[in-house]
């Protein structure tokens, strides 16, 4: 059988194949996860991943990019799908989620520092789980002898007092907005945010009574409408540019991207993604920071110096 | 020892040929009377074969007896004989160009066999022509090149190594550019060969090292011809060498690069069955031993980079690099490809999983291929326990390929054999085929050997046979029609086509680069089907291999050696001779005017200047003497010695002399 190359693409899903005798390659890209954000396009090594902005239909609301991939281009390296902060993006060999690029530590994966203590939450709060925009958390309420509790009030107060409550995040899937954080009323949630960056709405710019960037946004509270017009709460913006795609002036919504949370390799193939992601500033000043750390390091080992 | 006959006065002889039926249907007896009658003929006779040296010393008694110094031989092609009668001439001490031939073989004798008189008229004519001609002969020298002791072999398959050995060996310098990273060719990709069932990379290995570690031999891998310029003897070849981003001399094959590479593609070698690194070689043996990386997959995270460490063999920015060198003689050997049947929808490839081609299943049969050697279906990764095998599909069939690829048949019957060899009983073996054709040395014993092993042969008109898949099981129903119209099925796990082998997509593209003749099949066309089948119609380039013809590897390593035998003979002399008959300008005529330079389909005319004046110069070395500068010049100043305007002349006044 010759290598068959596939593509479908269905309303749930985009699917590329490639189809050897010995091994499958598999991309897919979730249609009900991504957002339309630039993410992938601008981190795809072989500039393979295109956004197709959608047609504004007059009295609906803006709709999120589209991405379509080309199948000549990609190598099923797997970078948008480590990169993708929504998770929206699988790679597959042979049906196994095993990421070569990750393995042979060819390109860092994404740090989503989540730390829950569920030690102090009150038992009957569901506040994070109803936060969450992306519905990515799910709360439950265990008895001492770890069954799941359905309805707590019919349990004795006893009972209720040894009420143990578990947090299930599907990390995997979350951009790390810190929503929760901020709406759980005990501190029990704290969320390290993986992009940092600045994003500007220059109101005045802004064409009349124009919300795509808010209709687009996946992150609810992250934008905001006020007197009609739409402003920024940087608290929870995840900087995945979204709205930036779908922004109908050039100059209206500024979003720069500055740092990226990710575990520690030596990679050409990171420092092109970071370049394009964020600036080429942004990237000397990692490599810079990595360069210096590796001399301290070096100096260390040598002349066993132990400086700060 | 050459007479200088110009100032005498022409004493022709004529010496007719009875050979063949020539004798029976034209009278010789008549036309040697007529030639006797003829202005200035003092001898004329007929022979039974004056190419034999029997004949040719009759010639030469005769030369010196009558004291002749111009020859006229009525007789056969002057394409396959003139040679032999200049040098006849020559040897009676004259000069070679004092010697005319007349063609009553083919222009007499063949096109008016039913009509005797009037080929015997037509003879008269034609010898009467040659004699006018004849008359007017003038001594000529040859013309002396200097030769570069030095061959560019194109293609590194089996002919090619074969041609780049022996030359090698002879002790010129040989420049070996392949295509691809490697050498070796289609061989290096076979498991077994036929007869003998050697391992094909156990065989060539070997000599691919020795090419490899030939002082003589340069190998160019990875690289294109680009241009090639000159005539025999001192060709100019620009060759380009793509870039490996490699730095060649730092790279020691280690593969730790690769080890480090986090990144597969579809792998060419394994007919993209399996996968390589985006850093890698094809296979092991690679010759030479360089890694390449394919910047189409590459996502340069450096990681390789990183593995050689200190080696530093690798450069991101390589560029391609262009190398001019000279050489005195081309060998072309670029091989075939295999015919992609997917659009040949009755066999379903491409579209049914368990249906192969015969290269993909050599690559799972073979032990380092990318099954590790296990035969397995696509669709289940099950070993098959029947496999049919259908000859002929896109050779011998007038709207693909009228040809037969020729070891279609052999290479079925190894595979076959290997099967039941391999697996026992516990494998159905069927092969729909046509003709066996099993017509070389050990050949048709193999065939016996295949037949006695169990396989189950059976002969199947070429038309109408079809695949259809079982939906479920993935099994293949094969349907043909034998002979006599009988319809046969049978259903198989698995199908392997034996496909046809086609010349290299980019043949037509080199034949214009080395002005070399291409056929309508698209393989090179030789000089001469049957005595010249190394030779292309350009002097110093020469054809081996399948390019020329599909042959199997025995043959392709003849046909290199013999392709390397005879650019030997050219690189083995200090100086190369050319018949003068090359265009002649009189600078006196000349006007530099420059349509013999436009018309040229040499690129032999050009128009130069030199002291102020614009003159056309032939390149003697480029001049194949067709005379259509000569014909174009509007002022006579081009002359084609031995096809003088004075001598083309005299032939059609001669010939019309009788119906004026």
């Amino acid at each position: 059988m010759p290598l068959k190359t596939v593509k479908t693409d269905t309303a749930e899903a985009l699917t590329l194949e490639w189809i050897l005798h010995v091994r499958n390659y598999k991309l897919t890209l979730d249609k009900n996860l991504c957002v339309g954000c630039q993410i992938c396009a601008l981190a795809c090594p072989k500039e393979a991943i295109k956004l197709e902005k959608q047609p504004k239909i007059p009295g609906e609301k803006a709709k999120h990019a589209k991405i379509d991939i080309d199948l000549e281009k990609c190598n099923f390296c797997a970078i948008c799908d480590i990169l993708c902060p929504y998770g929206a993006i699988k790679v597959t060999v042979n049906g196994e989620h095993l990421l070569s690029v990750v393995e042979k530590e060819s390109f860092p994966q994404l740090i989503r520092d989540i730390q829950v203590d569920t030690s102090k939450c009150p038992v009957d709060c569901v506040e994070c789980e109803e936060a969450c925009p992306l519905d990515l958390i799910k709360v439950t309420r265990l008895t001492a002898d770890k069954k799941i509790v359905e309805d707590a009030d019919s349990l004795s107060e006893k009972e209720k007092s040894e009420l143990q409550v578990k947090i299930d995040i599907q990390e995997e899937r979350c951009p790390c907005c810190r929503i929760c954080e901020f709406n759980c009323p005990e501190g029990v949630l704290t969320v390290r945010k993986i992009f940092h960056g600045k994003i500007n709405i220059h109101a005045g710019k802004c064409p009349e009574g124009c919300t795509d960037c808010l209709d687009v946004c996946p992150i609810t509270g992250a934008l905001y409408l006020s007197d009609d017009k739409v402003y920024v709460n940087e608290m929870f913006c995840v900087y995945c540019g979204a709205c930036k795609i779908v922004c109908p002036v050039e100059e209206a919504l500024e979003l720069k991207r500055t740092m990226i949370r990710h575990t520690s390799v030596r990679s050409g193939a990171w420092n092109k993604a970071l370049e394009r992601l964020a600036s080429p500033v942004e990237m000397t000043k990692e490599l810079k920071t990595k360069g210096s750390l590796k001399a301290r390091e070096s100096v260390r080992k040598r002349l066993g110096w132990k400086g700060t | 020892m050459q007479k200088e006959s110009k100032m005498e006065a022409p004493r022709i002889g004529v010496f007719v040929c009875e050979c063949g039926s020539q004798g029976s249907i034209i009278d010789v007896d008549d036309l040697t009377r007529y030639a006797t009658t003829l202005p200035n003929v003092v001898y004329a006779e007929h022979m039974n074969y004056p190419c034999s040296s029997q004949g040719q010393e009759e010639i030469i008694d005769a030369i010196k007896k009558r004291r002749l110094n111009r020859v006229v031989v009525a007789g056969c092609s002057p394409r396959l004989y003139e040679p032999v009668f200049r040098r006849c001439v020559f040897r009676a001490g004259l000069n070679p160009f004092l010697f005319e031939m007349a063609n009553i073989r083919e222009f007499s004798l063949y096109c008016h066999r039913n009509t005797p008189e009037e080929a015997a008229e037509k003879a008269k004519d034609l010898v009467k022509m040659a004699v006018a001609k004849a008359r007017l002969l003038e001594p000529l020298q040859p013309i002396e090149l200097p030769v570069t002791k030095k061959v560019m072999v194109v293609g590194g398959g089996i002919a090619g190594i074969s041609a780049a050995l022996d030359l090698a060996d002879m002790g010129f310098k040989v420049y070996l550019v392949e295509k691809t990273e490697t050498i070796g060719g289609h061989m290096a990709l076979l498991d077994k060969t036929f007869p003998t069932l050697d391992c094909s990379i156990c065989i060539e290995g070997p000599k691919m090292v020795d090419v490899g570690r030939h002082p003589n031999i340069d190998i160019m891998s990875y690289a294109d011809v680009l241009e090639v310029d000159g005539y025999v003897g001192n060709f100019e070849v620009k060759i380009r060498k793509n870039p490996r981003y490699i730095i060649a001399a730092n790279c020691t094959g280690c593969g730790e690069c690769r080890d480090a590479c986090p990144i597969e593609y579809p792998n060419p070698s394994d007919m993209k069955l399996g996968v390589r690194k985006a850093i890698s070689v094809p296979f092991d043996q690679a010759v030479p031993l360089i890694y390449t990386i394919n910047k189409d997959y590459c996502i340069e995270c450096y990681k390789c980079v990183d593995a050689c460490g200190a080696r530093q063999a690798i450069n991101f920015d390589q560029k391609p690099e262009e190398i001019e060198a000279n050489v005195g003689a081309i060998v072309v050997a670029i091989g075939y490809e295999m015919y992609n049947p997917e659009d040949m929808e009755c066999y379903g490839y491409g579209k049914y999983e368990n249906v192969f081609t015969a290269l993909e299943f050599e690559r799972l049969i073979l032990a380092a291929g990318p099954t590790g050697g296990k035969v397995i279906r696509a669709s289940d990764g099950q070993k098959p326990h029947s496999v049919a095998f259908i000859q002929c599909v896109g050779s011998r069939d007038i709207n693909r390929y009228e040809y037969c690829s020729g070891f279609c048949c052999m290479y079925t019957l190894k595979h076959a054999v290997m099967l039941k060899e391999k697996y026992k009983d516990d494998v159905e073996v069927y092969v729909f085929y046509n003709d066996m054709r099993s017509n070389f040395k050990g050949y048709e014993e193999f065939f016996n050997r295949a037949q006695k092993s169990g396989v189950n042969f059976i002969r199947v008109n070429l038309e109408n046979r079809r695949i259809t898949e079982e939906s479920e099981t993935k099994n293949l129903m094969v349907y043909a029609e034998t002979e006599d119209g009988k319809p046969v099925e049978a259903e198989a796990e698995m199908v392997v086509l034996a496909n046809a082998a086609v010349p290299v997509q980019n043949a037509t593209e080199l034949a214009k680069i080395l002005k070399i003749p291409i056929g309508a099949n698209r393989f090179f066309v030789e000089c001469q089907p049957k005595i010249r089948p190394n030779e292309t119609d350009t002097p110093g380039i020469f054809l081996a291999g399948a390019c020329q013809g599909l042959r199997d590897i025995p043959y392709c390593v003849a046909h290199g050696s013999g392709a390397a035998a005879q650019a030997a003979a050219i690189l083995g002399k200090s100086k190369w001779i050319v018949e003068p008959l090359v265009a002649r300008v009189n600078e006196d005529l000349c006007s530099g005017c420059g349509i013999c330079e436009s018309v040229c389909s040499y690129d032999a005319v050009r128009i130069e200047e030199t002291a102020g004046k614009k003159l056309a110069k032939v390149t003697e070395g480029l001049c194949r003497g067709c005379g259509i500068c000569g014909a174009a010049c509007p002022v006579g100043a081009i002359k084609m010695p031995q096809y003088t305007k004075e001598q083309v002349v005299a032939q059609v006044r001669a010939v019309l002399e009788e119906v004026r």
